[in-house]
């Protein structure tokens, strides 16, 4: 009975192996977790101030949708993408940037003039000129965009 | 809980068995010369995983394979490791089975009843000289690109068929985009799969023939 509780040689020879293999397995696992998530959590936050034309294209009052290329780097390729994005002013000196992603599900959404609403086509979310939502499934407002004015011309901070 | 978990799998599955057999087996007296197989197993299974990591972000195409290697192994967390894990394993691969046939040479262990042990042993080991010409293209560096070039070409060497056999390892005359999806293809299906079907049949077969003792020298 005694004999039971002893650790003897065999027994401790067998507890060394299974602590030797879960030893290896952590130094295997929590690598590979990591190698695995690891872009997924890189957050790709640029600052960078993006140059989208002078002030006076845009009309007081009306949605303007402007284009810009931004070079995008995606793992080791490096794409030039376009981000549209509409500006309003309603005095010509403050400006807000709306992204023309709807925040339903990432469709583009559409300036309708006639009706002065943004219209998104894939399941009739519906903004309002400052990009509240009107009607429809979308959860919340338009995002924004911060914008600068400097010497006349319109700059987006993006990415 | 444990305890009844496993009993009530083991109505089910036998593994105990299973267990039994395979890890409570009887041997006879050996050295350490007889753990060379399982540290090829080891260096194996190391392989399969780390391999199969490196798939997740590499791409065999000669515009994207160097840059997603090196994408790998500086921007991906442990990606360095992973990579080096696979690097050096195919090294110790190699040299643990050259080191584990030569024991069996050695031992004489390749004798009746173990003949068809040795011969799975044999592909075995030609499919791990595969592995390693295949593999060290897909980096697609120059040493990938200029190894490759010579090693096909000595596959090319032998008369007659030769460079037909040349041209087909290579897919066309050159070393191309279809040389290095091909050899990705043996690299990561074809070879993997006569591998482990072959790992199978030899551990198969230790377990159900045994191991052979070191001969002694009054025999």
């Amino acid at each position: 009975m005694e004999q039971d509780n002893q650790i003897n040689r065999r027994r401790f020879l067998g507890l060394a192996v299974w602590a030797i293999a879960a030893l290896i397995s952590a130094g295997m696992g929590v690598p590979a977790i990591a190698y695995i998530v690891g872009p997924a959590l890189k957050r790709v936050q640029s600052s960078e101030w993006l140059r989208l034309g002078a002030t006076s294209k845009v009309e007081l009052g009306i949605p303007t949708l402007f284009k810009v290329k931004l070079q995008k780097q995606t793992g080791w390729i490096v794409n030039e993408e376009e981000v549209s994005v509409y500006l309003l002013t309603e005095d010509g000196r403050d400006f807000i940037a709306m992204s023309n992603i709807c925040t339903h599900l990432g469709c583009r959404v559409r300036w309708i003039a006639e009706q002065e609403q943004f219209f998104c086509p894939c399941h009739n979310g519906v903004f309002d000129k400052e990009g509240r939502v009107i009607s429809g499934p979308p959860p919340r407002p338009l995002d924004r965009y911060e914008v600068k004015v400097e010497d006349g011309q319109l700059f987006m901070l993006g990415g | 809980m444990g305890v009844r978990i496993a009993i009530w799998l083991d109505e089910r599955l036998a593994w105990r068995q299973v267990w039994e057999a395979i890890f409570l087996r009887k041997i006879p007296k050996v050295n350490w010369l007889y753990t060379l197989g399982s540290a090829s197993l080891f260096v194996a299974i190391n392989q399969i995983i780390t391999g199969i990591l490196l798939t997740i972000y590499y791409v065999p195409t000669p515009d994207h394979a160097y840059d997603s290697v090196q994408y790998i192994t500086t921007q991906i967390p442990a990606g360095w490791l992973i990579r080096g894990l696979h690097h050096w394993g195919a090294s110790a691969m190699v040299i643990l089975v050259v080191l584990h046939m030569l024991r069996v040479i050695w031992h004489g262990a390749y004798k009746y009843p173990r003949e068809l042990t040795w011969f799975s042993g044999v592909f075995l080991l030609l499919i791990v000289i595969g592995f390693g010409f295949t593999g060290y293209l897909l980096p697609w560096d120059q040493k990938a690109y200029w190894a490759t070039t010579v090693g096909t070409r000595i596959a090319g060497s032998p008369p007659i068929i030769g460079d037909w056999i040349l041209r087909v390892i290579r897919g066309g005359e050159e070393l191309t985009a279809i040389t290095l999806a091909r050899f990705f293809g043996v690299h990561v299906w074809v070879l993997p799969t006569g591998l482990l079907l072959l790992i199978l049949l030899h551990m198969y077969l230790v377990v159900r023939i045994g191991i052979s003792a070191a001969p002694k020298r009054e025999e």
